[in-house]
């Protein structure tokens, strides 16, 4: 097993270990001459992964695909599609092919999960004295035990 | 972040690398045991757990230990029996190339796991926590779960992070159904998968030493559900630091079916190889210029690491430096300690120890002889050896030292 040691990362282990691999870092660590061209609006890579990640050109088909298939109930591809695109969310005026799908994911999610929540609130804190004989038709427990859902294993 | 490399050299490194691998186990580990301290299945009505796990032989708490070893025994015959039956299989639809079959048949394979095994694990969550969800919401989140589950198996160009997670959570799911097998058959299989796994990568005929040695005489990856650990990457130069100096393979396959429905699970399973390419080459030197970078690092890509989970590298570097272990490691370690949690948590903590002493064990001898080597039986065989030693031993021990309050 050999490794030159100089080639070995060396003091970033920080922001290894956090598996949290910012663009912009990247951008602080390269060579200074580097530095003047890439500004810190101008994140290198779309994805939050980093160089790990997709480019630029790929990536707007993914954008676009996460963002149509959200649609059909899928809210949390929604989020998934904006946790993978943070760099566009975060920094305006950078990648602009990217950037409406990614914000209409956002908004979308937002809109969902506000539905969403509340009518699972209104179910759960409602609850008998709201809805009266068909609370306990809906509730989950009471429809897994009406058809035998856990008695599969 | 200063600029000067340190003369930290492999410990730095390959710490870090054992540390994002020794990470994703032992959640996997602790979800289980939560999992399994929570949602009790002992009193429950378990007698009817039918599975191929105990076709032969159904374990009923009024036999005698000689007849429960024996049937166990047979349950863990019939059991690897139909693995190495379907690893077999496996090999075969490699050898002729019908590698979109085991993707898709991968992809559908984590559907049910992940659709079913979840919500049942669900469903019981929410009676034993009473929780007042209506079915519209549950049955939405459910979907919505499964659905990015499946695209995050399927597909490479998800958040690594989400990938994981969900490798995780197949993990814990399918372990949590192994715990619920009776127990002398879940600890008489363990050891049989641990000698199964040995036979099968180290003896020449093999099904997994056959598997790997084609998927490396082609060039190709394996189909396989595998966890990845994230490559590290080298900041300096905004690029991945490339060592080839291991690639190990870890392949198995599991099946179980049960009476009322058949599950296939294909995940993989422990078989470790080594391609002793040494060198080490910074890919992308971003001084030279960004042009070079996005296509060098595709092609890197196109090696299938990162790529389109078509990995079936198993524990130890991937051409890019990225650990990866496969799925079916998780889970037999995670039913170790699940089985361990069952009885008392002294014994958890020393499975827990003893598993990842065997995972060091394994990576060293990895490093020393450079060959296929199975990691399951180490941590395994440790575990089970530390499970008894501590029901015997120790727990009297404790025992004894607390009622005489000299210890607690």
């Amino acid at each position: 097993m050999e490794r030159s040691s100089e080639e070995v990362i060396p003091s970033e282990a920080a922001v290894l270990i956090t598996h949290r691999t910012d663009p912009i870092r990247y951008n602080q660590n390269l060579d200074p001459r580097l530095i003047s061209t890439s500004s810190l609006s101008r994140p290198e890579w779309p994805t939050i992964d980093g160089p790990l990640g997709l480019s630029e050109q790929d990536a707007v088909g993914y954008a676009r695909k996460f963002f149509g298939f959200g649609f059909v109930l899928l809210p949390l591809l929604w989020a998934v599609n904006c946790y993978y695109f943070w760099p566009v969310l975060r920094h305006a005026r950078s990648f602009p092919q990217i950037r409406p799908y990614v914000v209409g994911s956002a908004i979308g999610f937002m809109v969902f999960s506000a539905m969403l929540a509340s009518w699972a609130l209104t179910f759960t804190i409602g609850g008998e004295r709201l809805f009266g004989h068909t609370w306990d038709e809906l509730v989950m427990y009471n429809v897994a035990d009406r058809y035998g859902l856990t008695g599969w294993i | 972040m200063d600029q000067n490399p340190r003369p930290t050299g492999i410990l730095h490194s390959l710490g870090e690398e054992i540390i994002r691998i020794i990470t994703p186990v032992s959640i996997c580990m602790f979800l289980v045991v939560i999992l399994v301290s929570i949602l009790d299945t002992n009193s429950s009505n378990f007698s009817s757990f039918n599975t191929i796990a105990t076709i032969a032989y159904d374990e009923s708490t009024s036999d005698s230990e000689w007849d429960k070893f024996k049937g166990a025994l047979l349950n863990s015959l019939v059991f690897v029996a139909v693995v190495t039956v379907v690893t077999f299989l496996l090999v075969l639809l490699f050898y002729f190339r019908c590698t979109k079959f085991l993707k898709y048949y991968m992809g559908f394979s984590s559907f049910l796991v992940l659709g079913f095994m979840g919500g049942e694990i669900g469903l019981f969550l929410i009676q034993v926590f009473k929780i007042a969800i209506d079915s519209f919401t549950y049955v939405l989140l459910l979907f919505n779960f499964t659905i990015v589950g499946v695209l995050a198996v399927f597909m490479s160009k998800i958040p690594i992070l989400v990938t994981q997670s969900y490798m995780v959570i197949i993990g814990v799911l399918t372990a949590y159904w192994f715990t619920m097998l009776p127990e002398w058959t879940t600890w008489v299989l363990l050891v049989a998968m641990a000698l199964y796994d040995l036979a099968a990568v180290l003896l020449p005929g093999g099904p997994l030493r056959l598997l790997v040695e084609l998927a490396i005489s082609r060039d190709e990856d394996i189909p396989a559900l595998v966890y990845e650990a994230r490559p590290i990457v080298d900041p300096r130069r905004n690029s991945i630091v490339q060592r080839r100096i291991w690639r190990n393979v870890d392949l198995e396959s599991t099946e179980s079916s049960q009476n009322q429905r058949i599950i296939a699970n294909a995940e993989e399973g422990q078989r470790i190889i080594t391609n002793a390419e040494e060198g080490q080459r910074i890919i992308a030197n971003a001084e030279e210029g960004h042009e070079l970078t996005a296509p060098l690092i595709e092609r890197i890509r196109d090696h299938g690491l990162v790529g389109e989970n078509l990995g079936l590298e198993g524990i130890g570097l991937g051409s890019s430096g990225a650990i990866k272990l496969g799925l079916g490691d998780f889970i037999f370690y995670s039913v170790l300690v699940g089985r361990a949690a069952m009885y008392d948590y002294m014994t958890v903590y020393a499975c827990y120890l003893a598993i990842i002493a065997g995972l060091g064990i394994t990576l060293m001898l990895l490093a020393l002889y450079q060959k296929a080597l199975p990691a399951l039986p180490v941590s395994v065989l440790l575990g089970v050896l530390f499970y008894v030693l501590t029901r015997v031993f120790l727990e009297e021990f404790i025992v004894q030292c607390s009622s005489n309050l000299l210890m607690f």
